[in-house]
C-alpha cells in the first residue's frame, strides 16, 4: 500500500506491505539505518524512535497504524533536549559496541522532554526498557544527569 | 617482530599535493599514488591525515581507539589527524594465542597484551624514517631533528609536516629496531583519550553488519531445525511460500556447526554434514522474508540428539561429580591420603551452573555477494581467518577469491567468532545469484545460537586447627569446551585429557594450599558451544571462591582476613585485595551486608596475569536485598587508556550481573528453549549497581582486561547473602528467593 509518512521533518511517500513494522520501513525504504533491530518484540528498545515526544518501539508498530504521527529518528533529532543529550553522550563517552545507543538516546530525549530534572528512580523507570548488553548503564545515568544540568544552565 | 614485507604504495586515490623534496621525484608522484604506506600499519596522506591500521575488530572493547593510540604515540602523530581503518591480509596482523600458527582474530583478552609491543615498533620505525627523510632534505643529521605532533623540526627550527615527507619516507628503508620511547615520554599512552568511534555511535552513523547496503541486494530470513542434530526432511508448502509477496527463493541450507578444529588450526572448525538443517527464504525486503520464513511448514528429523533435555544434562553432571574416576589436573602434596585419613571431618560443597549464551544486541547477520566464482562478504565478524576458512570448507571456493569486509560489531562476547551465519548468507547468495543480507531474528539467533558450557563442582577439604585448608580436592565436571571445539588445547595425562578452561581460576589459583588436588570430568553433549567472555572462569571462580567463603565462615574468620592470610606469600595478590578492602572501608564500616572475592585471571597459555578483587555491597529494597555497589580493584599492568579500561570495569560487572542473576538456557527435545529477552532477560538499568573502580599503578606491560572483572562478582554476592541470611547458595543464576530479607 502507498503511505505518506512524516519523518524527521520531511514528508516521505513509501509503498510497502501495510503490516511492515515502522522499523523496516525506516531502514529499508528510507535508508535511516541508525534505528536498530534487536528483538522484534519490543523487549530491548534498540528500535526506539519518537512519535511526537513519546518513545515508541518501531519494531512492533505496523506502519499502517502510524496515521499522521510525526516520527523522529536518531538522524533527525533536534531541539534543546536532543542536543543536550547527544552532547552529554559524547562527552561521557557512553557507547561501547554502540548498537543500542540510538535507542538509548531517543529514550533519554523523551525522558528529559517530560521531566527536566529526573531522579535516579525516574531514570530507572523511563530507561529500563532499553537494554545494553555491554552494560553501559553507569555512563547512561551520568549522561542523563549531565544533560539535565546542561538544560538548566543559561540558554 | 619487524614487519618484513616490502612496503607498498596503497590506497590509490586522487593526486596529492606533495611538496617536492630536494628535487628527487617521489615514487608516489611518479606512480600517481597519493597516500604512501610507511609501514604495514601506517598510511600518511599529503595533507597530513594519518590512517592507522586496525587488525582487531571493534566489538565494544575499545580496540578502535586503544591500538591506534599505541601506534600514534610512538609515531608522534597529531591525534586530531588520525583516522582508523580495518586491515587484513598480512602476517603483521596475525597473533597466536598458544604455541600455534598465528591467525588474525580477536579474543581471549589478547589484543592489547600482544599488540602493545608489536605496534610500538612500526610506530617508531615510521617516526625514525620521517625524521631521516627530513634530515636528508635539510642536509643535516637525523640526530639534529625531532618529531613533534606530525611535524619534523630541524636544527634551525625548520618544519616539515609528515604529510609532506611521507612520499619520500616511503622510499627509504626502515630501521630494523629503532629506539622506542621511554615511557616517561609517552604523550598518548596512559591518557584517558575519548573513543574515536563515539561520535559515529551517538549519531546513528556507525555502520554495523546489519547496516550494510549493497546494490541489488535481497534479504534472507531462516527457520532452523529445533534439535541441534536435526535434519530437514520436507518443506510441505514450498509452492505457497514462493507466491508470497516479495519472495524470490526458498533455499535449503546445509547444516554448519561448530566442531573440533583442524589439527594445527586454532579457530572453530565448521563442519558441514550431508544433512540440511535450515531453510532460508530470500525476498525483496526483510519483513517479507521473515514473514514467509515464519509461514514455512517444515518437517525435521530430530536426529541422534533429539532426546537432549535439561534433566538429562543435570543427571550427567551429578553422576560425574560423584564418579570414582576423574582426570587429575593438578596434584601437590598428599591430598588424597589426608582426605582419606580425616574423612570424618571433611567439609563438602557441590555447585552447578547452567549453559548460558552471549546474546549480543545485534543479532548475527551477514551480507554476501557471490558472483562468477568470486565472493565478497560484509559483516560483524570477530575472527577473519575462521570466517574465511569456514567459507572455503563449506563452498569449495578458493581463499583468494574471497573478500571480507569487517564492520563494527554490535556486541559479540565471543559469539561472532563462529561464522555459521556468514556461511548461511553465502549459500543463500550463491543460490539466487544476487547479494543477500541474511539476518537472524532474535528467536533464530538465541534458540539456534552458540552457548557457553555448563559446569558442576564438588569441593572437599579438611582444615587445620585454625580453620585454614590442610587438604583440598576440587573437581569440576561438565561439557568440555576444548573437548568439543579445540582438542589440541587439552592437557594430556596418562589418565586422559583435561581442559584448563573448566578449572580456570582453580588449577592456577593463588591461595596457600599445602595439599591440593584438582580434577575434571568431561560430559560430552551435542550442544554447540564456544568461548564466551571470561570463558570457564565464571563457573570455576564462583565455585572456588564460594568454597573459600564456606571455609572462612566455618572458621569464624573475617572473609577478608581469611583470604589475606592465604595470600601472604603473594605481594601482588595481597595488594589488590588490600586496595579493595581499603576503598570499601571493610574494617572501618562493619555491619554492611557485603562479600569480598579475589581472582587472578591468567591469559590463555599463561600470556598474562591480571589481579582482581571485588567487594559487593547489598542494600535493602523493600523485602529484598539488591546489589547496591561494587568496589573493583584491578592490577592490569600498564593502562594504555584509563577511559576505556574504566568502561570495561563498569560494563564487565554489568555483564556479570546478568550471568549471576538472570541467565539460564534450558533444553528440551534436542534444542534450546529460550527465544527472546522475555525468557532470556538481560540486566536493565534499574538493576545496575554503582561501580567504584580502583586501578593500581604497575610497571608490568599491559595485561589482558576485557574478561577479567566478570568472575569474582557472583561469589561475592553469594557470600554477602550467606552473611545476611546464613543461606548457602549452590547454583547460578542466584535463586531469586535467596535475596529475600530475613524477617
Amino acid at each position: 500500500m502507498k503511505l505518506i509518512l512524516r519523518i524527521n521533518g520531511a514528508t516521505r511517500q513509501v509503498e510497502v506491505d501495510g503490516d511492515t513494522p515502522l522499523l523496516w520501513v525506516l531502514r529499508e525504504e528510507l535508508g535511516l539505518l541508525g534505528t536498530k533491530f534487536g528483538c522484534g518484540a519490543a523487549f530491548c528498545g534498540a528500535c526506539t524512535v519518537l512519535m511526537g515526544d513519546v518513545p515508541v518501539r518501531s519494531c512492533s508498530l505496523p506502519v499502517s497504524a502510524l496515521g499522521d504521527g510525526v516520527v523522529t529518528t536518531i538522524e533527525g533529532i533536534a531541539g534543546r533536549e536532543a542536543m543536550a543529550v547527544q552532547r552529554a553522550w559524547i562527552a561521557g563517552d557512553v557507547p561501547q559496541c554502540g548498537y543500542c545507543q540510538s535507542g538509548q538516546i531517543m529514550g533519554a530525549i523523551a525522558l528529559l522532554k517530560a521531566n527536566k530534572r529526573p531522579t535516579d528512580r525516574d531514570i530507572d523507570q523511563a530507561m529500563s526498557g532499553n537494554l545494553c548488553r555491554c552494560a553501559t548503564y553507569v555512563r547512561i545515568r551520568e549522561a542523563i544527569h549531565a544533560a539535565a544540568r546542561d538544560l538548566e544552565g543559561p540558554r | 617482530m619487524t614487519p618484513a614485507l616490502p612496503r607498498r604504495l596503497l590506497f590509490a586515490g586522487t593526486a596529492g599535493l606533495l611538496v617536492p623534496l630536494g628535487g628527487v621525484p617521489s615514487r608516489a608522484q611518479s606512480t600517481g599514488v597519493a597516500n604512501p604506506e610507511i609501514t604495514d600499519w601506517i598510511v600518511i596522506a599529503p595533507d597530513g591525515e594519518i590512517t592507522l591500521g586496525l587488525s582487531q575488530p571493534e566489538v565494544g572493547q575499545g580496540s578502535y581507539t586503544v591500538l591506534p593510540q599505541i601506534l600514534a604515540d610512538e609515531l608522534d602523530a597529531d591525534w586530531q589527524r588520525v583516522k582508523v581503518r580495518f586491515v587484513t591480509g598480512r602476517d603483521a596482523y596475525k597473533i597466536a594465542f598458544k604455541n600455534e600458527p598465528a591467525v588474525q582474530k580477536e579474543g581471549a583478552s589478547m589484543s592489547t597484551t600482544v599488540l602493545y609491543a608489536r605496534l610500538r615498533t612500526p610506530g617508531a620505525q615510521a617516526r625514525e624514517v620521517l625524521i631521516r627523510a627530513a634530515a636528508g632534505h635539510w642536509k643535516v643529521t637525523a640526530g639534529q631533528c625531532r618529531a613533534d605532533k606530525g611535524v619534523v623540526v630541524g636544527p634551525q627550527g625548520q618544519r616539515l609536516s609528515y604529510g609532506a615527507l611521507a612520499g619520500w619516507a616511503a622510499r627509504l628503508p626502515l630501521a630494523a629496531s629503532p629506539p622506542l620511547k621511554d615511557p616517561a615520554q609517552f604523550a598518548l599512552i596512559g591518557k584517558p583519550l575519548a573513543r574515536l568511534d563515539t561520535v559515529a555511535k551517538c549519531t546513528g552513523a556507525a555502520v554495523f553488519g546489519i547496516d550494510v547496503v549493497v546494490p541489488g541486494m535481497l534479504y534472507g530470513a531462516i527457520q532452523s531445525a529445533p534439535s541441534f542434530t536435526g535434519s530437514l526432511t520436507a518443506i510441505r508448502n514450498e509452492a505457497e511460500i514462493l507466491k508470497l509477496p516479495g519472495v524470490r527463493a526458498v533455499v535449503r541450507l546445509p547444516a554448519v556447526h561448530v566442531a573440533n578444529e583442524e589439527p594445527g588450526s586454532q579457530h572453530p572448525g565448521i563442519t558441514q554434514g550431508p544433512r540440511h538443517n535450515a531453510v532460508c527464504v530470500v525476498a525483496d525486503r526483510f519483513w517479507q522474508a521473515k514473514r514467509a520464513a515464519d509461514a514455512l511448514d517444515l518437517v525435521f528429523d530430530p536426529g541422534a540428539g533429539g532426546d537432549l533435555s535439561t534433566a538429562k544434562i543435570d543427571g550427567l553432571l551429578h553422576t560425574a561429580m560423584m564418579a570414582d574416576k576423574a582426570v587429575t589436573a593438578v596434584e601437590t602434596g598428599r591430598p588424597r591420603e589426608i582426605l582419606q585419613e580425616r574423612a570424618a571431618s571433611i567439609v563438602e560443597r557441590r555447585f552447578t551452573v547452567p549453559h548460558v549464551t552471549h546474546a549480543p544486541l545485534e543479532p548475527v547477520n551477514a551480507t554476501a555477494s557471490w558472483k562468477d566464482g568470486t565472493l565478497e562478504v560484509w559483516g560483524p565478524i570477530q575472527a577473519v581467518a575462521a570466517c574465511q576458512d569456514a567459507i572455503v570448507a563449506s563452498l569449495g571456493i578458493k581463499a583468494e577469491a574471497i573478500r571480507l569486509n569487517v564492520t563494527f560489531l554490535g556486541g559479540s562476547f565471543g559469539r561472532k567468532i563462529v561464522p555459521d551465519y556468514v556461511v548461511q548468507a553465502v549459500h543463500a547468495s550463491k543460490a539466487v545469484g544476487r547479494p543477500v543480507k541474511l539476518i537472524r531474528t532474535r528467536e533464530q539467533d538465541l534458540r539456534h545460537g552458540i552457548f557457553r558450557v555448563n559446569a558442576g563442582g564438588r569441593f572437599r577439604a579438611v582444615v587445620d586447627q585454625r580453620g585454614y585448608p590442610l587438604a583440598v580436592q576440587a573437581r569440576v565436571v561438565g561439557q568440555s569446551l576444548f573437548g568439543a571445539t579445540r582438542k589440541s588445547w587439552l592437557d594430556q595425562t596418562p589418565e586422559g585429557a583435561w581442559d584448563e578452561s573448566m578449572v580456570d581460576g582453580i588449577y592456577n589459583q593463588d591461595y596457600r594450599l599445602p595439599n591440593f588436588l584438582v580434577e575434571t570430568v568431561d560430559t560430552p553433549l551435542p550442544v554447540p558451544v564456544y568461548f564466551m567472555r571470561s570463558v570457564g572462569s565464571t563457573a570455576a571462580v564462583f565455585f572456588w571462591e564460594s568454597f573459600i567463603s564456606e571455609l572462612a565462615h566455618r572458621a569464624g574468620i573475617d572473609q577478608y582476613d581469611y583470604r589475606r592470610e592465604l595470600l601472604s606469600d603473594n605481594a601482588l595478590a595481597r595488594r589488590v585485595l588490600d586496595a579493595v578492602a581499603e576503598a570499601a572501608q571493610w574494617k572501618a564500616r562493619p555491619g554492611v551486608v557485603r562479600g569480598i572475592s579475589y581472582n587472578c585471571y591468567v591469559g590463555r597459555g599463561g600470556r598474562f596475569r591480571t589481579y582482581v578483587a571485588q567487594v559487593v555491597e547489598l542494600a535493602p529494597a523493600g523485602d529484598r536485598f539488591a546489589v547496591k555497589r561494587v568496589f573493583c580493584a584491578v592490577d592490569p599492568g600498564l593502562v594504555v587508556n584509563p577511559n576505556t579500561l574504566t568502561a570495561q570495569i563498569q560494563g564487565g560487572i554489568g555483564f556479570a550481573m546478568t550471568t549471576a542473576l538472570l541467565s539460564r538456557i534450558t533444553f528440551a527435545n534436542g534444542g534450546a528453549e529460550q527465544s527472546n529477552f522475555l525468557d532470556y532477560p538481560l540486566l536493565a538499568i534499574d538493576g545496575m549497581p554503582e561501580i567504584v573502580p580502583i586501578i593500581l599503578p604497575s610497571d608490568r606491560p599491559p595485561q589482558g582486561f576485557g574478561e577479567v572483572v566478570l568472575a569474582p562478582l557472583a561469589p561475592a554476592i553469594a557470600q554477602a547473602l550467606l552473611q545476611a541470611s546464613g543461606r548457602r547458595i549452590d547454583s547460578l543464576p542466584l535463586p531469586v528467593e535467596a535475596f529475600r530479607r530475613p524477617a
